[in-house]
Parts: structure tokens; C-alpha cells; sequence
């Protein structure tokens, strides 16, 4: 969040290294974890993608011409859009700018993702949605389960000499393993079933139906505001007001489930801090975005600088670090004093007289990265 | 009030404030203070609001064992099958099976599916982001409508299902890329988002860009799906509702206990 | 105090044309250990679901008659109700995990009962205890093995503190090791904790010493309940020690080794010993030298040297984890490992997967994962174009094995045995010289067993060479005249089957261990002596 405030292209570097050393030395090592490097090729991929579309579809603004490609009419139907044209220095970085804290933002998700542990969050879903979560976590239990019967059904039809890998013969894989899933759906219930399930699970309490229908509609309302007039506040109470009153719907619908936790997890104070530091640090940069600096005193105004975040490109003039942009960067590191790595634990698995690999005259199949 | 009474209202509720998520650059004006970009994200935390009521309708109470750990099982079989669908955001293959599981075991499972599914793969594979309540939910609303389909028997099921794969296919293309226009091509291009500009011309930029970027994924994975239906359908729709028809059985005997 | 009662208990499959259980009636005092026995599809797995109530409420089906556990009723009792009393744990214990630690799926149980988290923690460590997995706590449920997640699924029910255990099949999948804690486990539930368990098993060798009462399904429809020796006796299947009786003329079957060999003694009977029977001398049909396979760092076989002959059965004996899977995927040369292997002049590994197939065969653990077809018929018919041999090779050749069925049979319909049956056939249309088998024993009852070392023989009379990896000791005894040890990638004995499987207590069999040190291996081997 604190990313989407500024386009200061220096202070968005130093937050993704600084982003990035956090992952590196904190990151779980879940299969989630594993995606930054994706995130970075997205991230690139979308530069690119945005600095393509400016060159060829209109990027002349501002005075600096760095060349110029032909320009192309077009036909009446697509009036307005201008082909080809003179590329501008402006232009370009306006797009950079622009295109780079996208891809940071980008970055940061992936990082959330990599530090995150969204099996912790599972288990403390509010009660109306327990079953959902159930489904979660039985498709994350069983994922693995059935790539691991898909690899023995391929080797097996190896072993009949059949070595295609055209549609059909993938087609004709997926079968049994769809079988094989359905059935395994069967035993999981009725283990489940044996076990207790849904024993203590009553009837929604009443009337938690319409509470939660009338503010989700009060949220739709109050988004809807937020987008098309400028009245901020009603706005935005509608909105919070919604949530809360959804939130507190979900809960009391989930009120008759007897179902208990065992082990929740505590939200730790160390856990408060980590949350806190990022937090403030959206609100220095956000706070910083809506300063106006005439306001202030100018020696005040010298200090904090907030127009440096948001270098201009029409003049073009270099971008500058401030000290709140410091500031930013040292809370985004903050989580690292404050946490302890997590110790990657190599288990030895006992089972290897079943993990056997296929490498024929092939390259090797690629290990899939969940366990 | 009716069990599908509630689910109804909750799906109504759904479609409306999904209406109002995928379609805000239609609504967006520039007197409000809200930059383009950060329209998505204000969606982000109001859609798992609205995803969680419509699931705790569906799921609570309403699925069994049975139900449930079918609904697990086949979000593993997408979760698997996604990253195999060629394509960046891929997801031929978890649509055909959406849409047939959708068709056998009613729009409710079918909803819970794309919503499960898609997150858990997001879980697994591509991670999840400002855009996860906005797949959930039109993942969700893909196999909804499956469910709610018109009865049809044999060749004419194929080739409704197949059809209909073909419009979820666009339909989702288009919902997904307008909502996050803005993050495809910038604010200053012709083909952008503009909130100056009245809703007619944003909607013929958005053609443009559209044409521009994504129609050629967007029919190929049209093509794809329908494909897929016809070439598929007839052996996966024997083989769900034949234990469909297995926990009928089980379920006949349990009412009867009480 | 009966514990479980049956009060002539009917159940009738829809579609089926007969019932599977037919007025069955018996009581289960408490604390007893009651094994059910009877072959692939006589009805034990309908048995034991009608105990928890999953017949009738999850399985559908029509249930006359009454079904008491602990006084309740289970045609009033869902099987979610009676979790507090019946804890059920079925044969594949990893497809029943909903989650995937030990700690969560021990605790899952309780979590839907609804008790207090404090109780739900002292009652995981109880039951960690219990079972002896404390150390496995928190581990992932995929990377036990076959033992530790039977333990942790057994732990899993136990954390409900049910009256009645019900397993089924619980040891069919396991080394006679991993076998051996799992029943020592269920011994000390029933005799220091007090508990009911009912559970069915295949393989009665081990079990049957411990049972307190057996029933007996012939298949069809009824039961014969009563202590095991008696039902041993009239039951129509064999484990070695019923078959001694048999041959011996004991009109009570002795249930332990021990039983045996003191009444062996004490009617003096000798066994005439069989002449020391070396490996026959046949020309070598597969040479594999210093054979090698790594995963990562892991060695799985560590410089093996292997000859078969022709017409020779060996078997490859050893626990899980042994590397013998391994070692069998290597010789077909669908590994990519180290060393050399040489099968009439040509290197399996170097050639394609279809010709490979004509020299070395497997037929793997899994053998329905070779089945995609829809009837047997059309499986056949695609055997012979794989293999490029004459049309019906496969057919005929399932024929000559003994399998009779309709050609458009599905193969998920077919009983497991037949399904092998099935699957060898397929493997064998291409005729190769060398055919590797992979736990084919796994699931197979007494009878179709029997089969397949007949299947087995005769294709070693025909010139083939055999590799059967199996934990099955009595199959091995029976079926091979040569027996290989492995252990940790290597191989650690390799000689006639008489020499190795006596020369160690965990490998001999059954009869062995009666009549040491005279080396009998099965029944077929004794005469009656002199009184």
C-alpha cells in the first residue's frame, strides 16, 4: 500500500531490495514461498508490456523527443487512437515510473505471499464457513496425493510400451486418475463421517441472513459512492459500516457450530509489531501524498519534501530521496530484527522405495515443488 | 426462510456487488479522490466479504461429508490442472470441469467449486493477490450458471455445454480484464482508462484495447473449452453422476433414519 | 457384557442379486479381539461398516434385522453420532487423513466432538503415547510409512476414546515388521486399555494367536463365529499352520507356533527332511552388475550383482524402504541408474519403452494402474497391438492362466486376483524371457494366492525367469527355489530359498519355525511319521 503513494523511482528500488532481503532471510519454505522469482518475471514482464504500449500507441507529451516511429492513420472505428508518432523522453518515463511501482507492488504481494502462512489463517475462519475451509484444506491435503498416483499411473502405461505424450494419451491418463480421485473423495467421507463430522453443527441462527444481506448491500452502496462522487465520507462510512455488519453476521451464523480449535494460534505481540511497522509506513507515504506543502513551514517543508514523491516528468528533472523516504525504507526492514528465521527442517523421507523416477532418454521430469 | 430462498438472495447479493466490482471503470468519476489503480484494491477487501456470505449459504450446513470431501477432491483435480492449461492465467482445464461438475451437482457446488478451486491453486501455485476475490468470484459465478443450465439430454447436452463453455470462456476473459485495465497499459495511452471520459468512449477504448491485448488468448480458450466439452464430456459426466447417484442411494437411507 | 450384538442382520446392495450378509447373529463380549476372516468379497468389509453405521447410512443398501453397539442402535445412529463409541478405520489409512500432520489428524476427531482444547491436548499426548509415535508428531502425514500412518490412523480414533476399534485390513500393506507393531499395539489396546477391536485380515499367521474369536464368512452370507481353532478347522482357508493340521490330522488347528511345536514334540512326529535342493543350473537369461540408482543423495540400490536363469523363480525379500522397488524398475531400465545390464546381448535401458517391454517385463504394485480401457476385451486387443502380436495372443494367454471372464467385463468389476491375472497378461503378450513382479501378494487372499504360484510355476516351466519382490515369507517359501535378501540397496544374501529364509528367525516360515531344525517349508513337504 505504502508503494501505490509514490513514484519516486529511487525510493521504489530501495523498498523492493529492501522487500526482497526480508524474503530472502524469512521466508517460509511452503510452496507458496517458492513463486518470488515468478513474481519477478511478472513484474518485468509488465514493464515491458506497459513501455511497449506507450511507444507504439501514443507517447508525444512533453518536449524532449527521443525518436519518432511512423505514424499510422487509421480507420474512422478506431478514431482517437494515435499509431506510431514521436516518442518523447517524458513520455517514456512517466511510463516507467509508472510501470515500475506497479511491478514493485507486484513484489510486494509475492513477498506477502512468501512470508505469509495462510494455513495458520485457515484456522481461524470464522465459524460460518468452516465447511469451506474444510474444502480448502481436504484440496490442499489431496493435491499431492494425486499427482502422485498421476506419475504412477505414466509410469505404469510406460511399462506397456506406450510412450506417447500426444492429447489422447493424456486424456486417457486423466481418466483413471478422475476415477481414482472420486473414489479416494468416498473413503476421505467416510472417514470423515466415522470421525464425528458435522455431529455439532445446528441451523443458522435466524435472522442472520438479512443482517448480512442488507450490509453487504450498504458496502456495495457505499464503494459505489467511493467511485463516482467525491462524498468521502458518507462513503466511507457506508463502507466500514457494511463489513462490520457482515463481519459480525458471519459470526453469529456460525454461532451453533460446537466445533473447537485445537491449538489456535495466538497473535503474538511480536506478530502486532510486524503489522504495525507496515502499517506505518503506508500511512508516512500516503500521508506525505496529500501534504500540501504550502501549508507547512518551510523549513518543515524542506525536511519532509513530499513532492519528491512524486517526481515530475513535465519538465523532466532527476528524482530525489528525502528523509521520510528513509524513514519508509527502515520500517519495511523492521519486521527483520524482529522475527527469528524459521529453521527449514530436511525430513529424510522412509518411503523412498516408492519414489521412483522416471529418466529415460528424456530430461528428467521436473520434481514438483510441493511435498 | 427457504434454504433456496437464502441462497438466491445471497447470489443476488453476490451479482450485484460483483457488477459493481467488475464494471467500476464505468462508474469511476475523476470527482473522486481514487486513482485508477487503487479502484481493484478497495474491491479486494469488499468481494470476500460478499464471497464468504454466499459460501457460508452454500457450505453451511447445506453439504455433507460426502458433498464436501467431493468438493475437496475435484478443487485438487483443478488445483492440478491449472498450471497444464497453456497460457499465462490459463484455465481451459479448470473451467471444463467446473462446468460439468457444476452441471451434475447444481449450481450451489458448482460455485463453491470455483471459489475453492481458485484458491487453492492460488495457494499453491500462482499465490494470492488483489486479484484472487475477483477470480474466486467469477470462477464461482462460472460454475453457478452451469448449475442453472436448461435439462437437456445427450448430443444436445454436449453441445449446450459446449456453448456455454465457449461464453464463460469471453465472459470471464472480459469481466477479468476490465477490472484490471488499468494495470495492463497505464493511464496515459489512447487505449487507457480515462474517468474524464463518459462511459460509451471508455467502453470503445476498452474494445480497442481488448482487441489489442487479449482476443486472440480469449478465442483460443474459447476454442479450447468447447473442445475439451465435447471431446470429454460424455465419460466425465457418466463417472460424476454415477456416484452422484451412489450418495443419492446413502442419502435416501440416512432421511429415513431421521 | 456383550459389547457388539447382531440380531439376525441382513444386507442387500441395491442392484445385487443376493444378500451379502443373510441373517447373521452373534454377540462380542467386551474386551474381546475378534478377527474376521473370509475371502475377497464374502462380505467383511459390509461386516465391519455395519458395526460403525456406515452401513447403512453412507453406503445405501437395505439393513433387516439389528445392529446393538453399547446399547445403542445403529439403524437410529448415524455414523457421525456413533463416533464416541465405534472408532472405524479403513484399509487405506492415507485416504482417509483430512489433514496433514500427525498432531492435527489426532486431534480432528475430538475437534468435531467439541471438547475443550486443554482436554484435546493431554489426550493427543495420551494417545501419542499409546501408540509409541510421540516422536512423529509433527511431521507430515505423506512422508510416514506404511506403519507409522497405520499407527497415526489408529491414534486418530483412539483420540475419541471409543468403546470398539474397528480395522480393516490393517496390516495387508506392511513388512512383517512394521505388521508386527501394528498388532503389538492393538494387543496392548485390548489387554491393558480395555477396548473391543474387530478387525479383518487376509494374512492370519500373525494374528491368529491373539485372537480371542474369529468369524468366518464362506461367502455366502453367513457366519461361523467361535474360538479359532474351532472355526480354523472347518473354515476353507489356509494359513501354514491350518494346512499342518490338515496334512497331520489334528482335529484342533494350533493357533501359535509354539502350540505347534510342543505338540509336534509330543507325538514325536518327524518330519522325513527333503533333500537339500540347490538352485537349478540354467543358462543366465539377465545379468545385472554393480547396479546403481541415487536419488539426490539418497542411494536406493547401492552395487548390486544379480543373475537370473531361465526357468528359476526368485524371490526378492526385504522391508519397506529397502530399495527393492527400485531395484526391479532398474532391471526393466526404466531408471536411469549406474552399472550394467545385459539381457540376451541388449541393454533395456537404451532401448524404447516398447522394446524394452519384449525383454523385460514388471508388472508393478499398483497393477490396476496399467487399465484404462473399458472392458476386458478392448484391454486385451490393445495388449496385442503394443505387443505386435497375432490377434487373441492376450486373450488366449488370460485363458491359459486360468482367468475366465467375459470380454466385456469392466476391469474395476473384476476381484483383485483376477485383475493380476489380468494385468500379467497383458505384460506377457509380448512373450519376454524375464518377468519382474512387484508385491503381488498385496490383497490377495489364501486361494487366489495359490494361484498365482500356480501361474507362477508355469511359466517358469515354460523357460521364463521370474523376479517376485514380496513380504509375504509363506508365498516366497512355497513359490521360489531361489531367495535374494536386500537391505538398504544392498543385497545381503542370495542362495536356495530352504538355506536363506531358515538361516533367520524373521524370515522363516511358519513350518520351519515349528519343526526346526529341520528345514520344512510348506505342508506339502511333511509325511507323518512314527507315532
Amino acid at each position: 500500500m505504502a508503494v501505490s503513494g509514490t513514484t519516486n523511482p529511487l525510493l521504489l528500488a530501495l523498498i523492493a531490495t529492501a522487500m526482497l532481503v526480508v524474503v530472502m532471510l524469512r521466508r517460509s519454505d511452503a510452496p507458496w514461498a517458492r513463486s518470488v522469482r515468478a513474481y519477478l518475471m511478472l513484474a518485468l514482464f509488465v514493464i515491458g508490456m506497459r513501455v511497449f504500449f506507450r511507444i507504439v500507441l501514443g507517447g508525444s507529451q512533453g518536449e524532449t523527443v527521443l525518436f519518432a516511429l511512423p505514424s499510422i492513420p487509421l480507420p474512422a472505428w478506431a478514431a482517437g487512437i494515435q499509431l506510431g508518432g514521436a516518442v518523447t523522453a517524458e513520455a517514456l518515463t512517466s511510463t516507467l515510473y509508472e510501470a515500475f511501482r506497479l511491478a514493485v507492488m507486484l513484489l510486494c504481494v509475492g513477498a506477502a505471499n512468501a512470508l505469509a502462512n495462510p494455513r495458520q489463517a485457515l484456522r481461524s475462519v470464522p465459524a460460518a464457513l468452516y465447511e469451506a475451509s474444510v474444502a480448502v484444506v481436504i484440496a490442499l491435503s489431496v493435491t499431492p496425493q494425486l499427482i502422485e498416483s498421476a506419475q504412477r499411473v505414466r509410469r505404469a502405461r510406460r511399462l506397456r510400451g506406450d510412450s506417447t505424450t500426444s492429447l489422447r494419451a493424456m486424456a486417457s491418463l486423466a481418466m483413471p486418475v478422475l476415477a481414482d480421485a472420486i473414489d479416494r473423495s468416498m473413503a476421505l467421507a467416510a472417514g470423515m463421517e466415522s470421525r464425528g463430522f458435522a455431529r455439532t453443527r445446528g441451523l443458522p441462527v435466524r435472522g442472520t441472513l438479512p443482517m448480512m444481506l442488507a450490509s453487504s448491500a450498504a458496502a456495495t452502496m457505499g464503494v459505489f459512492l467511493l467511485l463516482s462522487t467525491d462524498y468521502l465520507l458518507v462513503a466511507g462510512w457506508l463502507l466500514v459500516g457494511g463489513l462490520v455488519g457482515v463481519a459480525l453476521g458471519l459470526r453469529a451464523a456460525g454461532a451453533r457450530l460446537r466445533v473447537t480449535t485445537y491449538r489456535p494460534a495466538p497473535w503474538r505481540p511480536v506478530e502486532t509489531l510486524v503489522a504495525a511497522s507496515g502499517l506505518l509506513a503506508a500511512t508516512v507515504v500516503l500521508g506525505l501524498g496529500w501534504l500540501d506543502p504550502d501549508l507547512l513551514a518551510p523549513a518543515v517543508a524542506a525536511l519532509l519534501d513530499p513532492l519528491a514523491l512524486t517526481p515530475a516528468t513535465d519538465p523532466l528533472e532527476w528524482p530525489r530521496i528525502t528523509v521520510p523516504m528513509l524513514l519508509v525504507v527502515a520500517l519495511v526492514l523492521a519486521p527483520l530484527p524482529l522475527t527469528r528465521p524459521r529453521r527449514v527442517r530436511a525430513i529424510a523421507s522412509t518411503r523412498n522405495d516408492t519414489r521412483v523416477r522416471l529418466l529415460r532418454a528424456e530430461p528428467p521430469e521436473p520434481e514438483p515443488t510441493w511435498r | 426462510m427457504k434454504g433456496n430462498a437464502r441462497l438466491s438472495l445471497a447470489v443476488g447479493a453476490a451479482l450485484l456487488c460483483g457488477a459493481v466490482a467488475f464494471g467500476w471503470p464505468l462508474i469511476l468519476r475523476p470527482e473522486s479522490g481514487l486513482r485508477p489503480e487503487l479502484a481493484p484494491m478497495v474491491f479486494a477487501v469488499v468481494l470476500p466479504v460478499v464471497l464468504a456470505i454466499v459460501l457460508s449459504e452454500v457450505a453451511g450446513g447445506r453439504l455433507d461429508a460426502r458433498s464436501l470431501a467431493m468438493l475437496g477432491v475435484l478443487a485438487a483435480v483443478g488445483t492440478i490442472l491449472r498450471p497444464l492449461s497453456a497460457g499465462t492465467a490459463g484455465f481451459e482445464l479448470v473451467f471444463f470441469l467446473l462446468i460439468l461438475a457444476g452441471r451434475v451437482f447444481g449450481a450451489g457446488f458448482g460455485f463453491a467449486l470455483g471459489a475453492v478451486t481458485l484458491f487453492t491453486s492460488a495457494l499453491i501455485t500462482s499465490g494470492v493477490g488483489p486479484w484472487l476475490p475477483y477470480q474466486m468470484l467469477a470462477a464461482g459465478f462460472v460454475g453457478l450458471f452451469a448449475g442453472l443450465l436448461p435439462r437437456a439430454e445427450g448430443r444436445a447436452e454436449v453441445w449446450l455445454l459446449a456453448g456455454y463453455g465457449m461464453v464463460s470462456a469471453f465472459a470471464y476473459g472480459w469481466a477479468m480484464d476490465f477490472a484490471f485495465w488499468p494495470f495492463g497499459v497505464g493511464n496515459d495511452t489512447s487505449i487507457s482508462f480515462d474517468p474524464a471520459l463518459g462511459p460509451w468512449q471508455n467502453l470503445h477504448r476498452f474494445a480497442l484495447y481488448n482487441l489489442a491485448t487479449s482476443m486472440g488468448w480469449n478465442l483460443g480458450r474459447a476454442f479450447t473449452n468447447a473442445l475439451l466439452i465435447a471431446l470429454v464430456a460424455p465419460s466425465l459426466l457418466r463417472l460424476l453422476r454415477r456416484s452422484a447417484r451412489r450418495a443419492e442411494f446413502a442419502q435416501a437411507v440416512d432421511h429415513t433414519v431421521g | 457384557m456383550a459389547v457388539i450384538t447382531f440380531d439376525r442382520v441382513s444386507v442387500t446392495y441395491p442392484g445385487a442379486s443376493r444378500p451379502t450378509l443373510d441373517e447373521v447373529s452373534f454377540t462380542l463380549p467386551e474386551g474381546d479381539l475378534c478377527v474376521v476372516i473370509g475371502p475377497t468379497g464374502s462380505g467383511k468389509s459390509t461386516l465391519l461398516g455395519a458395526i460403525n453405521g456406515l452401513v447403512p447410512h453412507f453406503t445405501g443398501g437395505a439393513l433387516r434385522g439389528q445392529v446393538l453397539v453399547h446399547s445403542r442402535d445403529t439403524a437410529r445412529h448415524r455414523p457421525r453420532d456413533l463416533a464416541d463409541v465405534v472408532g472405524y478405520v479403513g484399509q487405506d489409512p492415507l485416504r482417509g487423513f483430512v489433514t496433514d500432520t500427525v498432531e492435527d489428524e489426532i486431534a480432528y476427531g475430538m475437534e468435531q466432538l467439541g471438547i475443550a482444547p486443554p482436554a484435546m491436548r493431554k489426550r493427543v499426548e495420551e494417545t501419542l503415547d499409546l501408540m509409541g509415535i510421540a516422536d512423529l508428531r509433527r511431521r507430515g502425514l505423506m512422508e510416514l510409512s506404511g506403519g507409522q500412518q497405520q499407527r497415526v490412523a489408529i491414534a486418530a480414533v483412539l483420540a475419541a476414546q471409543p468403546h470398539v476399534l474397528v480395522l480393516d485390513e490393517p496390516t495387508s500393506a506392511l513388512d512383517p515388521t512394521a505388521a508386527q507393531d501394528v498388532l503389538s499395539a492393538i494387543g496392548t489396546l485390548v489387554h491393558d486399555v480395555g477396548l473391543t477391536v474387530v478387525l479383518a485380515e487376509h494374512r492370519l499367521e500373525r494374528v491368529m494367536q491373539a485372537a480371542d474369536s474369529m468369524i468366518w464368512l464362506p461367502g455366502d452370507g453367513r457366519v461361523v463365529h467361535g474360538e479359532p481353532a474351532a472355526v480354523l478347522a472347518v473354515a476353507n482357508l489356509s494359513p501354514p499352520l491350518a494346512e499342518l493340521a490338515r496334512v497331520v490330522g489334528w482335529s484342533e488347528v494350533p493357533l501359535s507356533v509354539r502350540t505347534a511345536r510342543r505338540r509336534a514334540q509330543a507325538e514325536g512326529l518327524v518330519p522325513a527332511p527333503p533333500e537339500p535342493a540347490g538352485v537349478p543350473q540354467a543358462p543366465v537369461v539377465l545379468a545385472a552388475r554393480t547396479l546403481e540408482v541415487h536419488y539426490g543423495n539418497l542411494k536406493a540400490v547401492d552395487r548390486v550383482d544379480l543373475d537370473l536363469a531361465a526357468g528359476t523363480v526368485t524371490t526378492l525379500l526385504g522391508r519397506n524402504g529397502a530399495g527393492k522397488s527400485s531395484l526391479l524398475w532398474a532391471l526393466q531400465g526404466a531408471l536411469s541408474c549406474g552399472g550394467t545390464i545385459d539381457v540376451r546381448g541388449k541393454d533395456p535401458r537404451r532401448l524404447s519403452a516398447a522394446e524394452a517391454r519384449r525383454l523385460v517385463t514388471l508388472v508393478p504394485q499398483t497393477a490396476s494402474d496399467l487399465l484404462y480401457l473399458p472392458s476386458v476385451g478392448a484391454e486385451c486387443d490393445q495388449a496385442d497391438r503394443e505387443s505386435d502380436a497375432e490377434p487373441g495372443t492376450t486373450a488366449g494367454l488370460l485363458r491359459g492362466i486360468g482367468v475366465d471372464v467375459p470380454p466385456d467385463r469392466d476391469p474395476h468389476d473384476l476381484s483383485e486376483g483376477q485383475r493380476l491375472a489380468l494385468v500379467l497378461a497383458i505384460q506377457l503378450a509380448a512373450r519376454p524371457p524375464v518377468l519382474l513382479l512387484d508385491e503381488p501378494t498385496r490383497g490377495l487372499d489364501y486361494l487366489a494366492k495359490a494361484q498365482l504360484r500356480g501361474i507362477v510355476r508355469k511359466l517358469a516351466g515354460d523357460g521364463m525367469a521370474v523376479l517376485i519382490s514380496t513380504h509375504d515369507v509363506e508365498f516366497a517359501a512355497a513359490t521360489s527355489v531361489r531367495t535374494v535378501l536386500m537391505a538398504d540397496g544392498e543385497l545381503i544374501a542370495d542362495g536356495p530359498t530352504a538355506d536363506v529364509l531358515t538361516s533367520s528367525p524373521a524370515y522363516a516360515p511358519q513350518l520351519a519355525k515349528v519343526f526346526a531344525p529341520a528345514r520344512v517349508m510348506t505342508a506339502d513337504e511333511l509325511v507323518r511319521g512314527p507315532a
